[in-house]
């Protein structure tokens, strides 16, 4: 019951004390707010970022795993990987034929070319070499027209389903099907138009600038294996729970093709999402840990600028002390009282600080990249702010706190 | 010149206070000043007790003994049977807040809380409760005839209204003394004598009262004169006789 009583004096006479004070406040407060902003917009940073790259990858499903030559990240030197043998369109079709009912595998081989239309043309267009199985790997399906069909890949049809951004750049609102664009030097017919689907931080695809072409209509005009083009295997696996498994058994039938003996290494990378989600999380730590440092050093400052703005108010108030000493506040009610009296600078700074923090995200959000505030952050940055004031009036209070009384009535 | 050293004797049941050989020493650079040097003085209740001296006699000292503002270098000091001369600050922080109101020279109101607050801030730091506190203030505000000011501010009141919110505050915890350093010293006399006659009137009441004061017409409202000189008692006389006409039968 006397804590109480003694809180809400505390609260009573700190509020009058920075009221009092309006300037001096809000100026210590300061510190408080850029520590705030910086705490709450790293957060916010992070969570956009992480979102970024989930949306950018996607397309890489939590259910397919990878066979390629090299690995998406490498952790041991290039040379380990360079002498593999490539893969090629015939091991994509035993792998195709080993794992019959158990997964399902498309080949995909990747080059950049130009293509053109009339005098329009996309100089850096990923043109994506495939077959029909694509759509069931990455589950996106043309807006407009259709996507290959075994006959495509089987009679090597000059055939081609561009993206959302090469349709627009190429032809404008004219319908491209069946218009002829030049990939390279080639002519292909447009069948189909994939949706916008944007995408391209974080190295990610651009989806929006892809063209899919048979993989054998590719290999055949730009050489699969032979020109120094990797084949690469998606496998997906009928449930996210099986892909575990799968990834197994993906590697004893590659091991298999390859005639590997037992004591031989794979000469071949599985790929996956989580090798994607490592490598990003081990960049974000970084990204985080700086940005901390950052909002560290600057509540840091904060707070020696709030005990420093304490500690005048302490010697200013030194009659104040001595009157209460006097007539009966314990040490532990002035104690109270001062830091009360920082910490409510320190959460007035921190609300004007989630504000600022709040306009900024929505900044962020409209110009750079998806970012919002979440409650726990806001939580977060309240209770931070809250223990900078008490630890910044600690040692101010306890000054005022041990006051002799007679001394401190004396004081003027 | 020692007149009548009651407080020799061991302190007797019924005294507010008690002190015996009371000894202050004060350690200034390399020098001790001995403020106090062996004073013995028993206050009984409902007394109303002057303590003069000139300056440099040790009566602010002991006044700040009395007040349990500071403890004694060696002697004992009983306050209402309770042995207070080796407590610890919040002890004595409990004790003045039970025990002693002070009334100061300087009034020492909090300049930015209105006279309720200011009032009630010894109930606050006793642990009364909001309401009764409330109450309990009210009443000492309308004690002192400032029941129409109790929410301004002390700098919209004069001098000696604010001597009164100062005594209303030194009052609302039922102390057993109230402890009154020049309390007229920063008023005009016309203000001081109507500070007087309140203290004054406390007394007929009931309350033991402590002037500390170098100002004879003050000390004189006072029943016994207790006079300081160079860290003793040189003289304590109680005179037994109300200055003031028409203030009650002298008790005695």
């Amino acid at each position: 019951m006397r804590l109480g009583l003694d809180a809400a004096e505390s609260a009573r006479i700190s509020l009058s004390a920075i009221m009092a004070n309006k300037g001096r406040g809000a100026l210590t407060a300061l510190g408080i707010i850029i520590g705030i902003v910086a705490v709450i917009t790293t957060m916010t940073a992070a969570n956009g970022l992480a979102n970024t790259f989930r949306e950018s990858f996607s397309a890489v499903g939590t259910d397919v795993v990878y066979v390629s030559r090299m690995p998406w990240v490498m952790v041991n030197d290039f040379f380990l990987y360079r002498n593999r043998p490539r893969i090629d369109l015939e091991e994509s079709e035993q792998l195709s034929v080993n794992l019959r009912g158990r997964a399902i595998v498309n080949p995909t081989i990747n080059m950049n070319r130009p293509v053109k239309y009339r005098s329009n043309t996309v100089e850096s267009a990923e043109i994506i070499g495939t077959t029909e199985r694509q759509v069931m790997v990455s589950s996106v399906v043309p807006r407009d027209g259709r996507f290959l069909m075994p006959f495509d890949v089987q009679y090597r049809r000059f055939v081609c389903i561009i993206g959302d951004e090469i349709r627009d750049r190429l032809f404008g609102d004219t319908n491209p099907l069946d218009r002829e664009i030049y990939i390279g030097r080639n002519v292909f017919r447009v069948i189909g138009v994939m949706p916008k689907q944007g995408g391209s931080a974080f190295g990610g695809p651009n989806f929006d600038l892809q063209v899919f072409v048979p993989v054998t209509t590719f290999e055949k005009l730009f050489g699969g294996r032979t020109a120094g083009r990797d084949v690469n295997i998606a496998v997906k696996a009928p449930t996210q729970e099986a892909l575990a498994d799968l990834e197994f058994e993906v590697i004893g039938e590659m091991r298999k093709i390859r005639k590997l003996r037992p004591a031989e290494k794979d000469n071949f990378s599985i790929n996956k999402l989580d090798t994607l989600v490592d490598a990003y999380n081990n960049v974000m730590g970084v990204v985080l840990l700086v940005g901390l440092a950052v909002t560290g050093i600057s509540l840091f400052v904060g707070g020696v600028g709030v005990m420093n703005i304490m500690f005048v108010s302490v010697t200013e108030r030194t009659r104040e002390i001595g009157i209460r000493k006097a007539i009966g506040a314990r040490r532990r009610s002035i104690l109270m009282q001062f830091i009360f009296e920082a910490g409510v600078i320190c959460l007035f700074g921190g609300l004007v600080g989630i504000l600022l923090a709040w306009l900024l995200t929505l900044l962020i959000d409209a110009t750079l990249m998806p970012a919002s505030i979440s409650p726990g952050i806001i939580l977060l940055a309240l209770l931070i702010s809250i223990l900078v004031g008490v630890i910044a009036g600690i040692v101010p209070a306890y000054k005022g706190a041990r006051q002799d009384p007679i001394e401190a009535l004396r004081y003027e | 010149m020692s007149a009548s050293r009651e407080g020799a004797m061991a302190p007797a049941a019924g005294h507010s206070l008690a002190i015996s050989d009371v000894v202050k020493t004060y350690v200034m650079g390399s020098t001790e000043v001995n403020a106090l040097r062996g004073v013995s003085l028993n206050i009984g209740r409902n007394e109303y007790v002057a303590i003069m001296g000139p300056s440099g006699s040790g009566k602010s000292t002991l006044m700040n003994v009395i007040g349990c503002l500071d403890t004694p270098t060696s002697g004992t000091y009983l306050l209402e049977g309770q042995s207070v001369s080796e407590l610890s600050d919040d002890e004595l922080a409990d004790i003045r807040n039970r025990q002693i109101g002070f009334v100061f020279q300087t009034f020492n109101l909090l300049p930015r809380a209105n006279v309720l607050h200011n009032v009630e801030l010894p109930l606050v730091y006793a642990g009364v409760p909001r309401a009764e506190r409330r109450k309990r203030a009210e009443e000492a505000i309308a004690r002192v005839g400032l029941g129409d000011r109790a929410h301004h501010k002390p700098n919209e009141l004069s001098g000696g209204q604010r001597q009164r919110v100062a005594i209303a505050r030194a009052l609302v915890g039922n102390p057993s003394i109230i402890l009154a350093d020049e309390p007229t010293g920063n008023l005009d006399s016309k203000t001081g004598e109507e500070i007087m006659q309140m203290f004054d009137d406390l007394h007929a009441a009931g309350q033991t009262i402590i002037l500390v004061t170098h100002e004879d017409n003050i000390a004189a409202h006072a029943r016994r004169t207790i006079r300081l000189k160079d860290g003793l008692i040189e003289s304590d006389v109680t005179t037994g006789v109300q200055v003031r006409a028409g203030h009650g039968a002298p008790g005695g």
